[in-house]
């Protein structure tokens, strides 16, 4: 069992006398659980440095491994083409077993302890970055990815994961502000709209720290990524005085709330606003001009993916033109595949370089994460 | 037997309102010719028809049916039990027996689901909806136990004793007179173990493993986009299949001479 | 069907009441140390070692998550957690109670309006929520009625509110307080009633004197099934509240996910046990003082 001897490889390093104890208790119940499996498991959620480098689907492989057999993929729900799963099977005879989650927590978390089982997901940039730290991805093998060419050059590199050593971009998008176009003379072109009086209870704001918290750091003109106290307390005033004026602090459910008018004015995805727009035509998307968050969502396959060979097809099958086309087409979200571009009717526009000027992607924040939970706990129990 | 005062009866259907109401605009909104559930656009039967395309809807409930119903039964027998012994024995432990039953209520749901996930993966358990019955059983137990105790609590024991003098062994004091007597505070468990087993998201969504995801995690992940109301149609047709069930299951049940309290 | 195999073990048994506890409460008690303490008291470890950057912990050894607790921050959060909760317990005690009572003299009904209690969550939360977030928002169902009929000139802003986080905490708990209270009500004698009835008692005295203190075991046990979870909730106050409060479930959901903080979590899961545990510990105590009384 692979997994076990990793975990044996690991436990080498940590020679500790409680541990002994624990295991010499458990195995005493008869459950037959080693002490190096249970000590790695909980220490390999932790500390990534000692991990050993992944060794799954090394080009070093003599043997071109066939591409057969089951591929497990865990994805967002909705987030893919309802026919692209069924080609995919019909064209490499390989079984797929598709299966969603909610947040990119939730993911990280599980994969994190080892309890994945799958062959490919699809995180947000910065959750790429801390499983990469943690080496808990497979290194891809270019050789198998024929058509990675078709990555703009824009999507290509990106600074989670440079070379692309992990990850292949999936569906990139921004994080502005939804707006009812009958319920407000001209669109909300700056952050400071949650600031005014006039919209009290008509506004939402994302319930996530990040969103909340980088919109105010851009506000007041400093990264979304800032990990410096003074950026912070600032960021936290100007969310404070928004929360006073907000109705609630609502992510994707908003879509409901925007439609039916109860909200006229939501920090909010672009896709998801143009999932609303085409129930209800009065609503609009503002990027703000001081700035806002971008992010590329990428598939990636697991250290531990049973089957990386299939999951390399079907990586390759998505970056073919007309899948991703078909893909973009049915998200509503941009395309990062300069060739499905080509061939999409009514795609999201790549941004220019004036805008990308003012969009910046999420980063891991590493050790400042515990000074942003604080900073949000703050403001949620203020 | 006197009559109840009627503001009981209105306090009570006024509790049952409250109850039903939300569950009737669900129902409706199965119906209803609009993505977000946001007004009434007119009758359609169209998220029923959709559920043929969505297998994982109906996969998710299958599974969700199977698990609620094993974890049930396992959480009844080994609660029922473990209540007799609380109330009709003084062993060592007793008070810290009982202690220990509260653990699960007060443990945040994701403690407990990723506490487990850590076991089973160091276990090598395949994930998948064995592990998933594992947990619910490990959560629902303690809610079985407390329920029956309520009702063991304080019952009359001489029908117990009339049976044994009368020459009845144990087990069949035990068949024919104690799980009788029982059978309210069993069910009642049993009902508030399956209700909650059937709802569980938290610790379901770390348990599982790849293509066993339950009703409830199919749901939750369509958070983020939209919750489909195919979701609104397939509660309704649950919703009516078990009213139909248990009113089935009530005739058979009068009809029989000796089943029931 | 020889029955002496059967008798001898039964005789076995009887002779050692220990063995007999034992047999009983085995399978349950194993089960729960296997699949929930042992798992538990990982988490007790994690709780007292340095977290981890990315997720997870490190080796060490430190008591710093406690230490937060100190923090008024957390002590506020603890205690409107606790506030909600006894609000919750009293409402569905309020509102259960009298239904446990009528299903239990209900007859041959009983069964079927017991049933129609635990009914409505045969269908999952978020749809449940999703129907009440329809009811209750400011273009919702009850404001319009209510502007309908001209009772309000302006929608009343129900949704987002601490009371529409009670309305859920209520609605999802209250079949944990009718099932209990039912299953204790349900094998009462009746004929004491009118037995008090004859002898000229009053039906509050009649209530006070003997069905309610008959019911106080489904009464104690409805109200750890309601106050105990509702402690540990996060999802309820996130939809229906607008997520602009924190609760203890919320504070310890954020540690496992976007925080990366799995000590403080746990530490703060037990934190809650331990008040909780407390809790019940003196409620034993004057429990069995009750009882040796009598």
């Amino acid at each position: 069992m692979k997994k076990r001897d990793e975990a044996m490889a690991l436990w080498a390093d940590f020679t500790d006398g409680r541990v002994d104890r624990r295991a010499f208790v458990l195995q005493a119940l008869g459950l037959g659980v080693s002490a190096s499996t249970l000590g790695a498991v909980l220490q390999a959620c932790g500390g990534g440095a000692s991990a050993p480098e992944g060794s799954v689907a090394g080009p070093a492989s003599a043997v071109e491994p066939p591409i057969a057999g089951e591929l497990r993929i865990y994805n967002w729900s909705d987030y893919i083409a309802e026919d692209t799963v069924p080609a995919f099977e019909k064209e490499t005879g390989v079984k797929v077993i598709y299966d969603m989650y909610e947040s990119n927590e939730e993911l990280l978390a599980k994969l994190q302890i080892g309890g994945g089982g799958y062959d490919l997901v699809v995180p947000t940039g910065y959750i790429v970055e801390v499983l990469a730290a943690q080496s808990l991805l497979a290194p891809l093998n270019k050789a198998w990815l024929k058509n990675f060419g078709n990555v703009a050059a824009s999507f290509q590199n990106p600074a989670f994961d440079t070379g692309n050593k992990f990850s292949i971009p999936w569906q990139w998008g921004t994080t502005g502000i939804a707006w009812r176009t009958d319920k407000l003379a001209a669109a909300p072109d700056s952050w400071a709209v949650f600031h005014d009086a006039q919209f009290k209870g008509k506004m939402t704001q994302m319930d996530d720290s990040r969103d909340v918290i980088g919109s105010w750091l851009k506000f007041r003109g400093k990264s979304l990524n800032s990990t410096s106290a003074e950026e912070l307390a600032a960021a936290k005033a100007d969310a404070m005085a928004a929360k006073a004026l907000l109705k609630a602090y609502l992510s994707a459910p908003v879509k409901g709330q925007l439609v039916s008018g109860d909200v006229w004015i939501a920090q909010l995805w672009n896709g998801d606003t143009m999932q609303a727009k085409a129930e209800q035509p009065a609503i609009g998307y503002a990027v703000p001009k001081e700035g806002a968050g971008i992010w590329l969502d990428s598939l990636v396959i697991p250290r531990d993916a049973p089957n990386a060979r299939a999951a390399h097809a079907f990586m390759d099958f998505i970056l073919r033109p007309d899948v991703g086309a078909a893909l973009s087409t049915f998200t509503g979200y941009g395309t990062p595949n300069q060739a499905a571009m080509a061939v999409m009717t009514d795609a999201v526009p790549y941004p220019t370089a004036e805008e990308l000027g003012r969009l910046e992607y999420q980063k891991d924040l590493g050790a400042a994460t515990a000074l942003w939970d604080q900073i949000w706990t703050e403001i949620k129990a203020g | 037997m006197n009559r109840l005062p009627s503001w009981l009866i209105v306090w009570c259907a006024g509790v049952y309102a409250f109850l039903h109401i939300p569950i009737l605009v669900l129902v409706l909104f199965s119906f209803n010719d609009s993505k977000f559930s946001v007004a009434w656009e007119g009758f359609t039967l169209k998220w029923y028809a959709r559920l043929w395309e969505r297998q994982d809807i109906v996969d998710g409930l299958v599974a969700s049916l199977w698990v609620a119903t094993t974890s049930t039964l396992i959480a009844t027998v080994l609660g029922t039990l473990l209540a007799l012994a609380l109330a009709r024995g003084a062993f060592p432990g007793r008070r810290w027996l009982e202690m220990l039953l509260y653990v699960p209520v007060v443990t945040p749901e994701i403690v407990v689901g990723i506490s487990l996930l850590v076991l089973f993966v160091a276990m090598g358990l395949p994930l998948g909806l064995t592990t998933v019955v594992i947990a619910h059983v490990a959560f629902n137990l303690t809610y079985v136990v407390v329920v029956v105790l309520a009702r063991l609590a304080g019952m009359d024991r001489s029908l117990e004793e009339a049976a044994m003098v009368l020459g009845a062994d144990e087990v069949t004091t035990f068949w024919r007179i104690t799980v009788p007597q029982l059978f309210p505070g069993i069910l009642s468990g049993a009902m508030l173990a399956f209700t909650m087993s059937f709802d569980d998201y938290v610790i379901t969504s770390f348990v599982t493993g790849p293509g066993s995801g339950t009703l409830p995690v199919v749901v939750y992940t369509m958070v983020r986009k939209n919750i489909e109301p195919s979701i609104n149609a397939i509660s309704t047709l649950v919703l009516v299949g078990t009213v139909i069930l248990v009113t089935l299951a009530d005739r058979w049940g009068r009809n029989r001479p000796l089943a029931g309290p | 069907m020889n029955r002496s195999p059967r008798r001898a073990v039964l005789a076995w048994f009887a002779a050692r009441p220990g063995w007999r506890a034992f047999g009983l409460a085995g399978p349950a008690v194993v089960w729960l140390l296997a699949f929930f303490l042992i798992p538990l008291g990982l988490m007790l470890g994690t709780s007292v070692m340095p977290r981890g950057v990315y997720g997870g912990v490190e080796w060490g050894f430190t008591f710093e998550h406690y230490g937060r607790f100190a923090d008024r921050m957390y002590l506020s959060i603890l205690w409107r957690t606790a506030q909600d909760a006894g609000i919750t317990t009293l409402i569905c005690l309020l509102m259960g109670y009298p239904v446990a009572y009528v299903i239990a003299r209900s007859g041959p009904w009983k069964n079927f309006l017991l049933f129609l209690v635990v009914l409505p969550f045969w269908t999952s939360f978020l749809v449940r929520t999703f129907a009440m977030i329809f009811l209750l928002r400011d273009t919702g169902l009850i404001n319009a009625m209510l502007l309908r009929f001209g009772l309000i000139a302006e929608p009343i802003q129900m949704l987002y509110t601490p009371w529409a986080v009670l309305v859920g905490l209520v609605y999802g708990f209250l079949p944990f307080m009718v099932l209990p209270i039912y299953a204790s009500l349900e094998k009462m004698d009746w004929t004491l009633l009118e037995a008090a009835e004859v002898l000229g008692a009053r039906p509050a005295a009649r209530f006070l004197r003997i069905t309610l203190p008959l019911s106080l075991p489904g009464v104690a046990a409805g109200c750890c099934l309601v106050f105990i979870p509702s402690l540990g909730s996060f999802l309820t106050s996130d939809l229906l509240g607008g997520a602009k409060q924190i609760l203890i479930g919320n504070l310890v959901q954020n540690q496992f996910t976007s925080a990366r903080n799995w000590p403080f979590g746990s530490a703060a899961s037990f934190v809650l046990m331990a008040v909780v545990l407390v809790g019940v510990m003196v409620w034993q105590r004057i429990r069995d003082a009750d009882e040796r009384a009598i």
